[in-house]
């Protein structure tokens, strides 16, 4: 049992009893299932919709429209600056993806997805990868050690060594803003406005996480990403 | 962003944590069976005991040059004590036991080997007996250090299994493979090794000898090929590391260094010598230098062969 469990203020199924969290995804899959309950397949492995979204349990969420991302680098840029990192580092990094394609490829950015359960927290031998209050995953730079074994466990190659301070560092959604009541400069940045962040109980981000096409990454290692997708579903039925 | 993260440092560690593990649990095994005392002069214990502590400690010392800032803040390593859910923290709870373990065996059987040592000591130390109870003391400690030299090499290869971002790692067979080899490269070294150079007479004196190499060698063998026949069929980024060791950059090792030298060299001597009854000096000594070697290259590929799931 993870120290953080009983912390992070959830709302989401966490919270609820087994026999509401089944009725729960039984509704969420009624609704996503009418839509056509299709599985896609963008890189990794995807999982029906009710399934992968009953995992999203973080206070905040972000969600990147795969559709408006042109892959101009703003967040990537934005976050440099911001975190005040050396010369072309950032916590985003743009996978070009779908190279294979007629319809030309597209860009999948990934930082870190604040996992509920973040195999990065777990492995950590220090403790220096934890938990805040609000779900966000931060990083204690002055316990780190420097051991790399979070980069080797993150599923998203979401860890960035830095070598001059000799700690592995990553996204914090710059929860500065975020607690003042702003938003990550990733977000702001965003020229196509594809970042779209907010608590998970906003309506408006309650419809996007229930509308049937975001997906959080690699949903079967069970690490309930705060960070979901949301896809094209041409070309999720393209590549399925 | 398929950075090598880990390298040589963290290879050479594992081997030696598993080889100073496999030394001891040899060592422990010949005393507390009772083995060590059927002859006049054991080195194999002496080394087993002597040299696991040390092998150990050069191991840890090259991991705490992997780390970043703990390398430059030392301090900071006593946090790595502290998160009971890392694999990393249990390692290093195991070491800390284990390692004053390892050195108090050696010290004992030292002086047990070379009594002049407690008569040197009395000189400053006179309310020391004359002789100390050495059997009784190595009793406990043996019994309480072959769980921690279990402990350490089963760890090293749990250290990797719990890594599900390696699709070729996360599987219970590497924890396995991992302790098969320690125990292979501690009888190499203490037994074939270290002690036929201090007394060629030692590597005939055990006669289930070769028996237990050829064994050790045999059940390593079978779980390499069940690990990369796994892996293989899993297909993927586990495929993909299978590739890697099979036919790409580390298939040289894997099939001159690994199979030919480590694993089918120093089988076809052990079985020679079971149905001989005995192999020659220096073949020995050559078959233990092999088993070594592949120990550490076999830790040194999976290291290496490392493919992350695609993001």
């Amino acid at each position: 049992m993870k120290a953080h469990e009983g912390e992070v203020p959830v709302n989401g199924p966490a919270t609820r009893s087994e026999a509401e969290e089944n009725a729960l995804s039984r509704r969420t899959f009624l609704k996503v299932g009418m839509g056509g309950g299709l599985l896609v397949a963008i890189g990794s492995k995807w999982m029906p919709f009710s399934e992968a979204m009953a995992q999203v349990q973080s206070e905040y969420v972000l969600i990147i429209d795969l559709n408006k991302c042109t892959g101009c680098g703003a967040c990537e840029e934005a976050c440099n600056q911001r975190n005040e990192l050396p010369e072309g580092k950032s916590f985003i990094h743009r996978l070009k993806k779908g190279e294979e394609l007629e319809g030309g490829c597209w860009c999948l950015p990934v930082q870190c997805q604040h996992c509920q359960d973040a195999p990065c927290e777990t492995v950590c031998p220090a403790s220096a990868t934890y938990h805040h209050p609000s779900g966000v995953v931060l990083v204690n730079e002055k316990t780190c050690v420097g051991c790399k074994y979070c980069a080797i466990a993150c599923p998203y190659e979401a860890r960035i060594y830095e070598e001059e301070s000799g700690v592995v560092n990553k996204c914090w959604l710059c929860l500065d803003l975020v607690l003042g009541g702003g938003r990550p400069a990733c977000v702001d940045a965003c020229i196509p406005g594809a970042r779209i962040f907010g608590r998970r109980d906003d309506p408006e981000i309650a419809e996007l996480l229930s509308s049937g096409r975001a997906q959080p990454l690699h949903p079967e290692f069970g690490t309930k990403p705060g960070v979901v997708y949301y896809i094209f579903r041409d070309k999720g039925a393209q590549e399925s | 962003m398929t950075e090598h993260y880990w390298g040589w440092l963290v290879a050479i560690y594992l081997f030696m944590g598993g080889m100073g593990a496999g030394a001891f649990i040899v060592a422990a095994v010949l005393e507390l069976s009772g083995e060590r005392y059927k002859h006049e002069y054991c080195p194999t214990t002496l080394v087993g005991s002597g040299v696991s502590g040390l092998l150990i400690t050069i191991g840890t010392v090259l991991l705490i040059f992997d780390l970043g800032a703990g390398l430059r803040e030392p301090w900071r390593i006593i946090n790595m004590f502290t998160n009971w859910s890392s694999v990393m923290t249990w390692g290093i709870w195991i070491l800390s036991f284990f390692i004053p373990t390892a050195f108090v065996y050696g010290i004992l059987e030292l002086m047990h080997v070379y009594p002049g040592i407690l008569a040197w000591v009395r000189k400053w130390l006179k309310f020391l007996p004359e002789t100390l109870p050495y059997r009784a003391f190595k009793r406990v400690v043996c019994s309480i250090g072959i769980l921690l030299a279990l402990g350490t090499a089963v760890y090293t290869g749990v250290l990797l299994s719990v890594v599900e971002a390696v699709p070729f790692w996360a599987t219970p067979l590497l924890p396995a493979l991992f302790l098969v080899s320690a125990l292979s490269t501690g009888m190499g070294l203490s037994l074939d090794l270290s002690a036929a150079l201090v007394e060629p007479e030692a590597a005939h004196r055990f006669k289930r000898l070769p028996l237990i190499h050829a064994a050790l060698i045999g059940l390593e063998i079978i779980l390499l090929g069940l690990l990369l026949y796994t892996g293989y069929q899993q297909g993927g980024e586990a495929a993909e590391s299978v590739q890697i060791i099979l036919t790409g950059a580390g298939s040289v090792v894997f099939w001159v260094v690994v199979a030919g030298l480590g694993l089918a060299f120093p089988l076809a001597i052990n079985v020679y010598a079971l149905i001989r009854g005995s192999h020659g000096y220096v073949v020995g000594v050559l078959a233990g230098a092999a088993i070594v070697l592949a120990g550490l290259f076999v830790r040194f590929l999976v290291v290496a062969a490392a493919v992350p799931v695609t993001v």
